[in-house]
């Protein structure tokens, strides 16, 4: 199948492509225009813009934590709609199939998990497996786990704990290491109730620091593409700007990936102790080259808080809204699930909102700062659209401060930001920068061969409107969503990493698990051949 | 191959399954009860469903919300064995058929064993409310508190660890008092609970307990749940629909409510005018007494109180067929392969082969 969109005005910041111009789709990938052929279907785009499918880095959308989500809040995803599915499972709100529609009417064909702990992932992969359409991946959480702390403390140097990381990467099936709260769970099971950078976990006397460091090395030794894809300490907290500043530090200049910034924005100032610093925050991401960031922008919208932060969701969860929470000490992060409802009329909640916006506006290069929600702890993905809006037009932004409060807007610098988003900068941002995060060589731009994962939008007027019903998205080559509405299902892959390392290792981890666990190791694999589809996943080549 | 029936005689598997995509195409509300059955047998039951616009239950629904109704309306601490058996310090055992409910439970959470994560390395402590003929542990001292009435008895202890008064005998008093000491004095307990003995109530009286114990020191909880696979079901249909069982699709998108869509009431009531029965677990088989058009996919030597309309013999995951599905040792889902396989389908087996006949007769 030939297949040539005409006349489009093509954004693809790596083939420095800005123009209007033919691209061509041959079966699941983008071709040089062919001599003396005719396309088998034409689609006029002239007057649309074409971009490469968006990938996100960052979106809560699978795994035991999401789950008890679900089946915690069965009153908030009713749907009332007296229409049959026309494709399977897509009327069910927050299904893993909704999940997948939605994405993809957005225009985004490629999607990560940010934070599966290894012994909850054969349920993770079941559930990523029935998310359609898009691609998806996992990012395997260490940090709080015993072998790898009693590693860091008897000081059994980096290259066994690399060996650990990649065994772990393995049989988790991950596409690189996320940290959250390091150390932080563990100590919360030992009853702390706060815990900092310079803490010491108790029984292993490590601190947050050492062990950020140790997975830091270990991720650039097993030469992971994605770096370290870090949750610091001391989330949500006012003040919390210093701990941020701090890690950035800590970074010593190596790759170091801060999820959802928007959460560590935090000053003290002001009457109600609580301000933006996110102008010195992104003054910091600037200034450091070798860090990378994702937002996580609030929306005022009823959400629900899903973390494997197990200390900040319990400390979280007197302000739950709806008053009711999930707190779980697992076998290492464990997690927390705390409904929560952002207001647009509440101090806290306005500053966390500009927070997201000044980081967004105030970190120069696009390359380096993400686009999240930290889905749905900000906001639902769905809120998407209306994000591009606020960073795409100075006058919706100014309109959506003009309904805050003006003492929340006071202790920020967000009404002297003139930026906005070009199209050129948005591609960047969600397409050819996550790409080269995740090491994903096959996607994020529109070169000749190319994934032809592709989206075509409708400018106008109304910026969310273009982003939240995309006007064509090809996924493979295959035309899936036609003026925002998805037509039929495919199933996308699940990209892992096959990382070298010592598979001594893996022997030592039988007998620790047989020793330590009583169980089989085995017992916490992840079996492709139980998924619903033969040959889900798609390896993702390790080396930079 | 297993046996197969049609109207209680020996019967073909295609025409059995011909017969079965007819019986419930043809019902206006169908149920699928039962849901006895690994993740890829929910996968595809849940997919009928929704086809044919029916509704879904589990075999242990009532033991199923007495845990999650508690979470939906206040909330869950809860932990994994290994995490208890490697730290706590402190176990509370609720209910009198734990080892029945998990028989491995004392060998996986050794309570005699002093546990290595604690700080203090001290011997664990152990509390039993209600041990029933329960209540003793080899190498282990066991404080038991009676109990006729598990919430009540949930209730005192609960107020004697926040130094209420309760009003009960002295020697009843002594022992609430000792258990409560021991609660407070935790470093991380856990309660372990289980049984049909704990309502909602009861349950939503231990979270207050466990919730209270956390504001000093680190307490959480361990619910044993129930068998044939229910935390699997509920975890699946959770991703595939946002809601647990007791789920229908009859106005076209799923809809929950776990006194509408219980099977049983829906058959009794006559709303539900065709079941198709799923147990791979064991013989259990439908507990309503009306005699409604029932396709069940049974153990062999399951016994029905009317003969089903199509009977079709199906394997156990992990013994006949490997499968997928939640594990007690570990509280996840994991993978369960056949050391010897069977030529027994599975679940999913047959109702793909169903689903098939359905589409081609639409």
């Amino acid at each position: 199948m030939l297949i040539q969109l005409k006349g489009g005005h093509i954004v693809d910041p790596v083939n420095e492509r800005d123009e209007i111009g033919d691209l061509w789709i041959e079966n699941d990938r983008i071709v040089a225009p062919p001599q003396g052929k005719v396309a088998d279907e034409v689609y006029d785009v002239s007057g649309q813009i074409v971009m490469a499918g968006a990938i996100d880095i960052h979106s809560h959308i699978a795994g035991g934590n999401v789950n008890c989500a679900r089946l915690l809040l069965p009153e908030k995803h009713q749907n009332f709609l007296e229409t049959p599915a026309i494709l399977p499972l897509s009327t069910a709100k927050w299904s893993t199939f909704e999940t997948g529609t939605i994405y993809a009417s957005m225009g985004f064909t490629t999607v990560i998990e940010p934070a599966i702990e290894p012994h909850q992932a054969m349920q993770a992969h079941f559930e990523l497996s029935d998310i359609p359409i898009i691609d998806k991946g996992m990012l395997t959480v260490l940090g709080n786990d015993d072998f790898l702390l009693s590693l860091l403390r008897d000081k059994e140097g980096p290259s066994a704990v690399a060996d650990y990381l990649g065994s772990a990467l393995a049989a988790s099936s991950g596409l690189g290491v996320k940290c959250i709260n390091a150390g932080g769970s563990e100590a919360f099971k030992y009853n702390a109730r706060t815990f900092s950078l310079d803490d010491v976990v108790p029984f292993y006397e490590l601190t947050s620091r050492q062990i950020v460091e140790g997975l830091q090395r270990a991720v650039e030794d097993l030469k992971i593409p994605h770096p370290l894809h870090l949750h610091c300490n001391n989330l949500g907290i006012p003040g919390n700007v210093a701990t941020a500043l701090a890690t950035i530090e800590a970074a010593r200049g190596e790759r170091l990936h801060f999820a959802h910034l928007q959460f560590y924005a935090y000053g003290a100032e002001g009457g109600h102790g609580f301000s933006s610093a996110a102008a010195e925050l992104a003054a910091a991401v600037n200034a450091n080259k070798n860090v990378t960031i994702d937002v996580g922008q609030v929306m005022f919208k009823q959400t629900v808080t899903v973390s494997c932060d197990s200390l900040r969701q319990y400390n979280g969860s007197a302000m739950g809204n709806p008053k009711k929470s999930i707190i779980i000490d697992g076998d290492s992060n464990g997690g927390g699930i705390v409904p929560y409802l952002y207001r647009e009329n509440d101090f806290a909640n306005a500053v966390q909102w500009i927070c997201g916006l000044e980081l967004f506006l105030l970190v120069d290069d696009p390359w380096r700062v993400f686009f999240t929600t930290d889905h749905p702890n900000g906001a639902p993905f769905t809120t998407y659209p209306d994000v591009f809006a606020l960073i795409l037009s100075r006058d919706a932004r100014n309109e959506a401060i003009a309904r805050l409060p003006p003492e929340a807007v006071a202790v920020t610098t967000v009404p002297s930001i003139a930026r906005e988003y070009t199209l050129r900068e948005i591609a960047i941002m969600t397409r050819a920068s996550p790409a080269r995060l995740l090491g994903l060589r096959d996607r994020g731009h529109l070169g000749v061969g190319s994934l032809a994962d592709v989206a075509v939008y409708t400018p106008g007027p109304d910026i969310a409107k273009m982003f939240r019903f995309a006007h064509l998205v090809f996924k493979d080559g295959d035309l899936v969503v036609r003026d925002g509405r998805v037509t039929h299902y495919r199933w996308g892959r699940t990209l892992k990493l096959n990382p070298d390392y010592d598979k001594a290792i893996d022997r030592r981890l039988s007998g620790y698990y047989d020793r330590h666990f009583g169980n089989s190791r085995e017992l916490f694999s992840v079996h492709e051949r139980l998924l619903p589809r033969p040959d889900i996943f798609q390896e993702v080549a390790c080396g930079r | 191959m297993g046996e197969v029936r049609i109207d209680g005689k020996p019967a073909a598997l295609s025409a059995a399954v011909k017969r079965a995509a007819e019986i419930l195409s043809a019902a206006r509300l169908p149920v699928v009860a039962g849901l006895g059955t690994d993740v890829a047998g929910t996968r595809a039951a849940i997919l009928l469903a929704e086809k044919l616009r029916g509704a879904y239950d589990h075999i242990h629904a009532a033991r199923i919300f007495a845990d999650l109704d508690v979470v939906r309306q206040a909330g869950l601490m809860i932990t994994t064995p290994n995490e208890a058996r490697l730290r706590a310090d402190v176990y509370l055992f609720v209910g009198r058929d734990l080892s029945k409910i998990w028989p491995d439970m004392i060998a996986r959470l050794e309570p005699a064993a002093v546990p290595p994560f604690d700080l203090k390395h001290e011997p664990r402590k152990l509390i039993w409310v209600a041990p029933g003929r329960g209540g003793k542990i080899e190498g282990l001292t066991v404080h038991t508190v009676e109990s006729g009435d598990v919430q009540a008895t949930l209730a005192s202890l609960r107020a004697r660890v926040a130094g209420h008064a309760v009003h009960a005998a002295k020697s009843v008093l002594h022992e609430l008092d000792e258990a409560a000491d021991i609660l407070r004095q935790a470093r991380f307990g856990v309660a372990i609970w289980g049984g049909d003995e704990l309502d909602s109530l009861a349950v939503e009286t231990l979270y207050g307990l466990i919730v209270d114990l956390n504001k000093t020191t680190r307490f959480t909880g361990l619910p044993l749940g129930a068998g044939a696979n229910a935390s699997g079901v509920v975890q699946t249909s959770g991703w595939m629909t946002g809601f647990p069982v007791r789920t229908s699709f009859g106005r076209g998108f799923p809809e929950h409510d776990t006194w509408r869509f219980d099977s049983t009431r829906l058959i009794e009531s006559g709303e539900a005018d065709a079941a198709l029965w799923i147990n791979a677990y064991g013989r259990e088989t439908p507990s309503w007494k009306k005699a409604v058009p029932l396709v069940a996919l049974a153990r062999g030597q399951a016994s029905f109180a009317h003969e089903p309309q199509v009977v079709i013999e199906i394997g156990q995951p992990g013994k006949d067929h490997d499968g997928a599905e939640f594990s007690l040792e570990t509280t996840s889902i994991v993978g369960r392969f056949a050391e010897a396989k069977s030529e027994l389908p599975s679940v999913a087996d047959i109702i793909g082969e169903i689903s098939k006949q359905i589409e081609g007769n639409a």
